[in-house]
């Protein structure tokens, strides 16, 4: 279910999560300034013995000139889920991209896989694909999250931006970023803060933090409060 | 393979290779300057690591054999977020593609990753690409404990043993197919690397 706010729209999903064998596909073509969040966590429910792996598929389509804030809750995968989620975003010129995500490990699910890809006009700007199941990869290792459960991610990308507006906004964000942020510039236009931590209560107003002033730094507008109450 | 492709692999596989590699940690000096990595765990982080990150390199170690060079550094930096880690990686490249360009007449692109830069060396010379992987992995690990031998508590021989113990990992991480890499702990280690007070490493 989409519920539309004019430039806000939020996602819903009536079963309250993802099952076993659900398939979830959002194919967006933005084409102005657009906001799209969720009413809650992404929970996905514990896998069902014959169903197929559930999956996530979604599609973004970031027009000349336009921006999109993606700022989705937390994704939580229960006890014995098995899940794909993947995520293909493309920038046009001028394009803007703001995202969120947070990934929280509390549960012993037995397969998750993430695969993101963000182009900007047809470039790769960011690839990522994680195959997490830690009866196999314990997460607990050290060259993974250690003893932390929750991982943030926060970035924001860019067609047609200078490097300096880049270098500027990574020292901004490392200012007002607690000490448990990494903050780095992206090789193709942009800026990625990155975070562990054995909670993840911090998370939302870590991450509103961030998003404030890096709105304001490549927009030149303040962020827009979406429609809700963390 | 020949014998003399195969002492030419050992060449430049040879960590005392000249390409700037002793100044370069990949983050795991702040894990070391925050006490997460000790001598103790080490040979485990660096297995883990290998399933990971190895993979990962590894296999665009192989892919520089057959693909166009520059799309896949282009791919590479987009999979590495970390500036410091991603630009060490892209100065390797250039000081091995200067070096073999120069001793061993290559015409290697100066701007790639070292991992891709590695493979089409290895490629234009005719070594078995199996074990250029194997030899690529062997010397990224070596560095790794070299560096971890400034940071830390290391003796030789207790580094010397880490590196032998890591070879099944090594062949394991060397033939995967699927490109997939988790490791946020040391992402983030070496995205915070350049607030450190003190620092050994560029990166």
């Amino acid at each position: 279910m989409i519920r539309a706010f004019g430039r806000l729209v939020h996602l819903h999903n009536v079963s309250g999560g993802i099952l076993a064998g659900d398939r979830l596909s959002l194919e967006v073509d933005v084409a102005a300034d657009m906001q799209i969040t969720t009413t809650g966590a992404t929970r996905l429910y514990r896998h069902r013995a014959g169903a197929e792996d559930s999956e996530q598929r979604v599609n973004i389509s970031i027009g000349d000139g336009a921006t999109l804030e993606y700022l989705p809750d937390p994704l939580i995968p229960f006890a014995g889920s098995r899940h794909a989620q993947r995520t293909s975003i493309s920038l046009g010129r001028n394009a803007t991209l703001i995202w969120w995500e947070v990934l929280a490990h509390t549960f012993d699910f037995e397969r998750l896989q993430i695969s993101t890809a963000i182009d900007i006009c047809g470039k790769p700007a960011l690839r990522e694909d994680y195959l997490l199941e830690p009866s196999k990869r314990p997460l607990t290792s050290l060259a993974r999250m250690a003893n932390s459960t929750h991982l943030a991610s926060f970035m924001v990308l860019a067609e047609g931006k200078t490097s300096d507006l880049w270098s500027i906004m990574a020292d901004e964000l490392r200012k007002i970023a607690p000490d448990n942020w990494g903050i780095s510039k992206l090789a193709a236009g942009g800026v990625i803060a990155r975070a562990l931590s054995s909670t993840g209560r911090h998370f939302s107003n870590e991450l509103a933090v961030l998003r404030n002033t890096a709105s304001l730094l490549v927009t030149g507008k303040p962020a827009l409060p979406p429609r809700k109450v963390y | 393979m020949t014998h003399t492709t195969l002492l030419q692999l050992l060449q430049l596989a040879d960590s005392a290779i000249p390409i700037g590699a002793a100044a370069h940690s990949f983050g795991l000096e702040t894990l070391t300057s925050e006490s997460i990595l000790n001598p103790d765990n080490l040979e485990n982080f660096l297995t883990d690591w290998l399933e990971e990150a190895g993979t990962l390199e590894a296999i665009f170690v192989r892919r520089a054999y057959t693909g166009n060079v520059r799309d896949l550094s282009d791919e590479l930096s987009a999979r590495k977020p970390a500036r410091e880690s991603r630009e060490a990686s892209l100065k390797l490249g250039r000081r091995f593609a200067q070096l073999a360009n120069s001793i061993a007449d290559t015409q290697i692109p100066l701007d790639l990753h070292h991992s891709i830069a590695f493979g089409s060396a290895a490629a234009a010379l005719g070594i078995d690409e199996d074990a250029t992987v194997l030899a690529y992995l062997q010397q990224s690990v070596a560095g790794l404990v070299s560096a971890c031998q400034r940071l830390m508590p290391l003796g030789q021989v207790a580094a010397a043993r880490v590196v032998w113990n890591l070879k099944p990992a090594i062949v394991q991480a060397a033939f995967k197919k699927e490109v997939s890499c988790f490791t946020p702990l040391p992402e983030i280690a070496s995205m915070r690397h350049p607030s450190l007070e003190t620092r050994l490493f560029i990166s």
